[in-house]
């Protein structure tokens, strides 16, 4: 009776583990894919990748994807502190006074504007600010992806936010705190984990963004542009353009180009996992 | 408090309570489960604000506040709470806990200051040689007691006159309850002391008034003495019986 249940038990144990991992083997073979392609590419090309301009289609030399690399650094540089600084403040007014009318009309623009299709956004850009600006800039591409990440944004900030028992906002009221003195040294503290991973979700979602940046940003391949008003590449638009193309030369930067990306979110994710500390309650 | 009567959204909790608390002494709140004991201390400390759909009437005079029409976060820097459940801040150290209080407080003007105020403060809470080589650590490597007393230092830190305790040693064991019904005898000196508790043992050892709440009213109050040896109501002859 007893060596039966602990039979079941282990047999229970196993079936678990082995659909876990019939469940992960598709994302971790996708991984290892792009390791493999894409670290071959990177290790041929060496350090040039990083500060070099694409090849020409018919190269033999694998060149770099420095103008895409600083697009994407500038663009990620100028629209994740809007869109964090918006998303905490629009969560932080929905969480505080959730029957605000205000705070119930960013709810509801926060929900309509995520499900808006991001080549939507890029074309309204384009109307709105490239147009009057009489070209494509890093700018504007920026502005594409803060309307992009802002739903984003709120919505992690505001689960983060309501993560947080309620106990502690009485025990912050009871010492005489104000509102505001609860939010910040309180609940975004105890929050502190939750609204990080918001800021690297975020994150990823700028700097993953394809479409967005189609009728924005202005594919500059030609050489490293630093200015914002000047037009950008970023890596997601390389890799969308490489990949579609004939050639073999851009295939192998695009997989170059994919696995840098991925490096760099894992890079972020691991040293936020190590730094930022759950708060145990 | 004359005349008070709370309704949340349309069920009314309390219904015209009228209480005298005199100053520097143990009052304590007993009644049955839903009889309105939490209400009572929420507002006194307007913490009945954060109910959604909350509406008091009546008038509430708290240390020379008027504290219906007061500014809450005014209000509050005189009154310490204490909650059933313990909630000290778990990012904080228990240092960092109990010197919050006293910063927003403006009790303590320099490092020196805040770093005796701590020390008075988890003194008065019986929790200082617990706790003197470990005020860098967190509340959850502290027991369910010392949390709570903790949250006791808490509110001492804010140097407050009036201390609102909400049945404080429900969760915890007889051990912790002992000392903090020790620290809460202690402090009467000083502080007043209005506590809500379940039980009469408990409201036997402490208090030196007595009000019996049943079903949002006021039923009995008095001298904690007189109301132990001759409660004059059923509802409180049962209270004491432990029958309800």
């Amino acid at each position: 009776m007893y060596s039966w249940r602990k039979l079941r038990e282990k047999l229970f144990t196993g079936l678990v583990i082995a659909l876990s991992l019939l469940a992960i083997a598709p994302v971790l073979h996708l991984i290892a894919t792009v390791f493999v392609n894409g670290l071959t590419v990177i290790a041929e090309a060496g350090l040039g990748f990083f500060t070099g301009l694409p090849p020409t289609p018919l190269s033999r030399e694998l060149g770099g994807i420095a103008p895409s690399i600083a697009g994407t650094l500038i663009m990620t540089a100028l629209s994740l502190p809007s869109t964090v600084l918006l998303g905490l403040f629009a969560a932080i007014l929905t969480t505080e006074f959730p029957k605000n009318p205000l705070s119930v009309a960013i709810d509801a623009v926060a929900k309509s504007l995520a499900s808006i299709p991001t080549i939507a956004v890029s074309m309204i850009v384009y109307t709105l600010v490239v147009i009057p600006m009489r070209g494509f800039s890093a700018l504007a591409g920026a502005i594409a992806l803060t309307i992009i990440a802002l739903p984003y944004a709120y919505t992690y900030f505001s689960t983060a936010l309501r993560s947080v028992p309620s106990i502690y906002r009485e025990a912050a009221f009871a010492v005489a705190m104000s509102r505001w003195s609860t939010v910040t040294r309180v609940f975004i503290p105890i929050a502190r984990r939750s609204a990080v991973v918001g800021v690297l979700m975020t994150m990823a979602r700028v700097m993953g963004e394809t479409a967005a940046l189609l009728f924005t940003a202005g594919r500059f391949r030609a050489s490293v542009a630093l200015s914002p008003t000047a037009p950008a590449d970023s890596i997601p638009l390389l890799i969308f353009d490489y990949i579609l193309s004939p050639y073999t030369i851009w295939h192998r930067v695009a997989w170059g180009a994919t696995a840098l990306l991925l490096i760099a979110y894992m890079a972020v994710f691991i040293a936020t996992k190590l730094v930022v500390k759950e708060v145990k309650l | 408090m004359s005349n008070v009567s709370v309704y949340i959204k349309s069920r009314q909790i309390l219904s015209r309570v009228t209480l005298k608390i005199p100053y520097n002494t143990v009052f304590v709140i007993m009644g049955p489960s839903g009889s309105g004991k939490t209400t009572l201390l929420r507002v006194i400390n307007r913490l009945i604000d954060l109910v959604e759909g909350a509406r008091i009437e009546g008038s509430v005079k708290v240390l020379g506040f008027d504290a219906l029409n007061s500014d809450p976060y005014e209000l509050r820097k005189h009154i310490g709470t204490v909650f059933q459940v313990p909630n000290p801040f778990p990012h904080l150290t228990i240092y960092e806990n109990v010197a919050i209080a006293a910063k927003i407080n403006g009790v303590a003007k320099s490092r020196k200051e805040l770093n005796d105020v701590v020390k008075w403060a988890l003194e008065k809470a019986m929790l200082w040689d617990e706790v003197r080589n470990r005020l860098h650590d967190h509340p959850h490597q502290l027991s369910g007691g010392q949390r709570q007393r903790l949250c006791l230092a808490r509110a001492l830190a804010m140097k407050p006159r009036l201390l609102l305790l909400d049945e404080p040693t429900a969760n915890i064991d007889p051990v912790n309850a002992r000392k903090l019904e020790e620290a809460i005898v202690s402090l009467k000196d000083e502080i007043t002391v209005v506590m809500v508790t379940h039980s009469p043992h408990q409201a036997a050892r402490v208090a030196d008034y007595v009000a019996v709440l049943y079903d949002g009213s006021v039923v009995e109050h008095g001298p904690a003495q007189q109301l132990f040896l001759r409660p004059s109501t059923e509802v409180a002859q049962k209270l004491l019986r432990g029958e309800m």
